[in-house]
């Protein structure tokens, strides 16, 4: 559980609005100004703070490996994640403090002006892909299907690994392939250069 | 009138219900019941009481309208009966 301040502003909200709303039902009082006021407090402006504040604390929460991983089929990918032992790309970069809980939305979100939207919607598309597909399949099968929708963007990567410091150029590879690089042609991962990020990651 | 607002109050609460669920157990299913379901009922409360105000605002005026033409009739309806008493001629002497 993550309480964040948007979190504690949402059910101070909810709070409110309840001792209102049930102090209305009991009491029962005469519809006057102040009930009416009364009214608009508990059924409009403190539930607008705590569906305000807490679809904020939402989409924070959707960001946290811990909710990527309350599907079972992605436990192996958690627990892989979070393995301070694996090699696997995922385990190197969720290891990185700059990535914090954030380590599974920091790569696999799309980034640009409606990034947020279109990441909300691949998740949408998750969820309903567990709920019609993957909710009664064991972890073995699941995980022999599950592959990354379109090979990983290289742009993903070179939003820390900028291509041009150069540590960065003084390897062979890096520099015969950085035109292509750039131009998203070449990806990191994709290519198996550095792959692959999960230890069973499959290409679509 | 107290009924649809009763009715709105137990909305809200359900709404309210959903939204702390999520705040609570940020898990996908109670964030995605708050993101929708959460919402659309916690509009649904908020449009009925908005409704039930603007009609009990617009009884209150009728009302007030009304109770003007009541009081600009009496007036309408004190005037001549104090008139022709004051206007009766004077009866002829015989």
């Amino acid at each position: 559980m993550h309480l964040d301040a948007f979190a504690v502003i949402a059910l101070a909200g909810a709070v409110a609005s309840a001792l209102i709303l049930i102090w209305y039902l009991v009491a029962r009082p005469q519809l006057t100004r102040v009930t009416k006021l009364a009214l608009l407090l508990g059924i409009g402006v403190f539930p607008l703070t705590t569906a305000g504040s807490g679809n904020y604390a939402g989409f924070e929460a959707t960001k946290h490996r811990e909710f990527c991983g309350s599907c079972h089929v992605m436990t192996p990918y958690l627990d892989d994640a979070t393995d301070p032992k694996s090699t696997g790309l995922a385990a190197i970069h969720t290891r990185n403090a700059q990535f914090g809980e954030e380590s599974c939305y920091t790569c696999h979100a799309d980034y640009g002006m409606f990034g947020t939207i279109v990441t909300k919607m691949g998740g949408m598309r998750h969820v309903y892909l567990y709920l019609t597909e993957f909710r009664n399949k064991t972890l073995a099968e699941a995980k022999a299907e599950i592959h990354i929708l379109r090979p990983f963007p290289s742009s993903t990567c070179r939003r820390c690994h900028t291509t041009s410091a150069p540590k960065w150029s003084e390897v062979g590879d890096h520099a015969a392939l950085l035109k292509e690089l750039r131009a998203g042609e070449v990806g990191c991962v994709g290519e198996g250069c550095h792959g692959p990020a999960h230890p069973w990651s499959k290409q679509p | 009138m107290n009924k649809w607002l009763r009715a709105s109050a137990v909305l809200t609460l359900v709404a309210l219900a959903m939204m702390v669920w999520s705040v609570l157990r940020p898990t996908p299913l109670p964030v995605m019941l708050a993101m929708s379901l959460g919402q659309a009922v916690g509009t649904a409360a908020f449009a009925i009481y908005g409704y039930i105000v603007l009609v009990d605002l617009r009884r209150i005026r009728r009302d007030a309208r009304r109770a003007r033409e009541l009081d600009a009739q009496d007036r309408v309806v004190d005037v001549p009966t104090a008139e022709p008493a004051a206007a009766k001629p004077p009866e002829p002497e015989s």
